[in-house]
């Protein structure tokens, strides 16, 4: 038993996170003091680095980029998610949004836990190139940034805000649409570039580059349409939210589409 | 906006309501075009007359902007409120590729009229790309005069958009994607493409040798009355072997022995290494204090595979090896008097006289003992083109990334 499974690691590391995240959003909270935000703000990059050391072993340990099955990329998410959440929070000193990215990477640890996957050491050979590994993680990135933007837009949706209350959030949202979005588009573009090299051809339309376009669009039509009427916010609000939903369809859904059958793209469970 | 309530469709200036009733009227009257057509296969024309189209079209782009550039239908064809609709219907026919699947025999009578199995070959996907590159054309030459550095985050994005849009749409007839089965130790110069039709190629190919580097095998567990694999909280469960013991449904496995390449010799494998021969294990599986011990074998396309019962209900199995690595060593030679010798692999494809070959398939069947490389052979003309659009969007997203939204509802850098 030298060669213990990885995973069965995981619980350890991912309830450490769990707890620390648990707390920080507590504290983030309840506590007004400045004291208590730091110590938050420490605990939520405790749990952040737990996960980061989880995987990094991880990764030495299957000998493939951890990025294949959907678990894997939950994980990822987790670490990114609570990460900008963090990074937000020290550059707007958003305490909700803070709070709500690590409640979300919760859930996603928790899912991780109750469907403890047979984890595929195998990568077929299309999947083995440079590209792998910034396609997925481009990806990964911009869809945290996008889900972050999301909250706002629910946050908005939910609790009617004024004029005044909404001028803050709404900035914030738009910055993360614009970097969600710039990694949108280079996700995109190095999967294309990809394409050419492994398949032949740079868009084949399968479903799954049908979705990711179909995401890509809806966030361009925020973008212009926010250009367009600064001031209209609650329709913005409501694009953003629908926005979000295509992106998860492009996400989770497309593997369980009949259209998608046999696509490269789907997740391994 | 009560102005805009009061105004009428059609006066000026114009809405959103025009650009939904454009685009609507755009994609209805690509639909009709395609059932009037019978849904047949749209096919732009190829080389030179591609060119010539994609040329006039720039051209009468670029004089009617500069004839009609303060025109207020001009003003609004190059704004978000023509735009928008624009990209809306454009994601509706990606949305209904999205839901329905593409390249396929149509189901019914009426996908089959509309092309809804292959649309991005149709009338309305082909007329909504032109309204859409008609309408990033103007916006980006507006944006060009008078020239301002200050828009390049801008130009680059609607620019690169527009050259991809483009080229993409022009090159798609003069691209070749063939496919070739090359048989090891003879040479090859005939592919077939989509169709099935044959094509003589300026290149000549000879297999020297196939090679496929193998993952170890996967072993799991089968139900005997069914032959199914057995599944644990409805999913699979596979196992590696690439260690001396691992755990199956509470089934201990010791990996006694492993052989990459074997022969059965009465009741065990023995190594052996001629075509045909499969990988083997030898391994002791425990459970509840009872022990069986003896072979799994995955096959091959001469061999058995061998199972090794575990009780009533369930067997453990090994499941072919996947390929690591497929790679094939080419002797090609040109018309144009080349002669090369080289190694491609999936993702490491080779380029030649405007040819890209690249390693597609082999005989499965056979595994790794298989003598056929199928190989496809590629020829994009446009591609350059494609190319420098995508690294113009690159760019564009660059400037998304450092600049952000432009401040103040200014239109600097991206917007």
């Amino acid at each position: 038993m030298e060669e213990l499974n990885m995973w069965l690691d995981f619980p350890i590391y991912a309830s450490v996170a769990i707890l620390c995240w648990l707390a920080a959003s507590g504290l983030f909270l309840s506590s007004g003091k400045k004291v208590m935000n730091q110590l938050a703000a420490g605990l939520s990059f405790t749990g952040t680095a737990f996960l980061l050391i989880f995987i990094t072993i991880l990764w030495l340990h299957i000998q493939r980029p951890p990025m294949r099955t959907l678990g894997e990329t939950r994980l990822w998410y987790a670490i990114f998610l609570s990460g900008i959440g963090l990074a937000t929070y020290l550059r707007w000193k958003y305490k909700w949004l803070v709070s709500y990215s690590l409640g979300l990477s919760v859930v996603f640890l928790i899912i991780n836990l109750q469907h403890p996957e047979t984890y595929d050491k195998t990568l077929m050979p299309a999947l083995q190139s440079p590209w792998f590994i910034p396609h997925v993680i481009v990806y990964i990135f911009a869809y945290a940034l996008l889900g972050a933007s999301s909250l706002v837009a629910l946050r908005n949706l939910f609790f009617k805000p004024t004029e005044k209350t909404i001028t803050g959030p709404i900035q914030m949202a738009d910055n993360l649409v614009y970097l969600g979005f710039s990694f949108l588009t280079f996700g995109l573009l190095f999967g294309a570039l990809w394409a050419k090299e492994a398949w032949g051809h740079y868009w084949t339309w399968d479903p799954k580059e049908t979705w990711a376009f179909i995401t890509w669009m809806f966030y361009l039509v925020y973008i212009h349409y926010r250009f367009r009427h600064p001031s209209e916010h609650k329709r913005a609000m409501t694009i953003l939210a629908v926005s979000f939903a295509i992106l998860l369809i492009c996400w989770f859904g497309v593997n369980y589409l009949p259209s998608a059958q046999n696509s490269v793209h789907v997740y391994s469970e | 906006m009560s102005n805009e309530n009061n105004r009428k469709t059609w006066a000026q200036p114009w809405s959103y309501r025009e650009g939904t009733i454009v685009t609507a009227a755009i994609l209805l009257l690509g639909f009709a075009l395609q059932a009037a057509g019978g849904g047949i296969v749209l096919r732009v024309a190829a080389f030179p007359w591609n060119l010539v189209a994609g040329l006039v079209f720039l051209a009468l782009l670029i004089s009617a902007f500069v004839l009609w550039q303060k025109h207020q239908v001009m003003k609004w064809l190059g704004g978000v409120k023509a735009a928008l609709p624009a990209i809306l219907g454009f994601t509706f026919l990606v949305l209904l590729m999205g839901f329905v699947k593409q390249d396929v025999e149509p189901k019914s009578a009426l996908v089959r009229l509309l092309g809804l199995t292959h649309l991005v070959k149709t009338w309305p996907f082909i007329l909504i790309n032109l309204y859409l590159m008609i309408l990033l054309g103007i916006v980006t030459l507006r944006r060009l005069t008078p020239f301002s550095l200050k828009n390049a985050g801008f130009f680059l994005n609607h620019f690169g958009l527009f050259l991809v849009l483009f080229s993409t749409a022009l090159g798609s007839s003069d691209m070749q994607r063939l496919r070739m089965n090359c048989y090891e130790d003879q040479t090859e110069w005939r592919a077939m493409d989509n169709s099935g039709k044959t094509v003589e190629l300026p290149v000549a190919i000879k297999l020297l040798n196939f090679n496929i580097d193998e993952f170890r095998p996967k072993v799991t567990i089968i139900d005997n009355q069914s032959g199914q694999i057995v599944l644990n909280k409805g999913k699979n469960q596979f196992e590696l072997l690439d260690r001396n013991a691992l755990d199956l449904f509470g089934y201990h496995v010791d990996v006694e022995q492993f052989l990459e390449s074997s022969g059965k010799v009465g009741d065990a494998y023995f190594p052996v290494n001629e075509p045909g021969s499969a990988p083997s294990a030898k391994v002791k599986v425990t459970k509840d204090g009872t022990e069986i011990s003896g072979w799994v074998c995955s096959g091959s396309y001469v061999n058995q595979p061998e199972a090794l019962k575990l009780n009533e209900t369930h067997s453990l199995v090994m499941l072919p090896a996947e390929p690591r690595k497929f790679s094939s060593e080419l002797h090609i030679q040109t018309k144009s008097g080349k002669n090369i010798k080289t190694t491609i692999e999936v993702n490491r494809p080779f380029k030649v006289d405007g040819w890209t070959i690249y390693q597609l398939s082999y005989d499965t069947e056979m595994g790794r003992w298989s003598n056929l490389s199928v190989l496809e052979l590629v020829r994009d003309p446009w591609l350059p083109v494609v190319y420098f659009g995508i690294f113009l969007m690159m760019a564009g997203a660059g400037f998304l990334f450092i600049y952000g939204k432009p401040k103040n509802g200014g239109t600097e850098h991206v917007a």
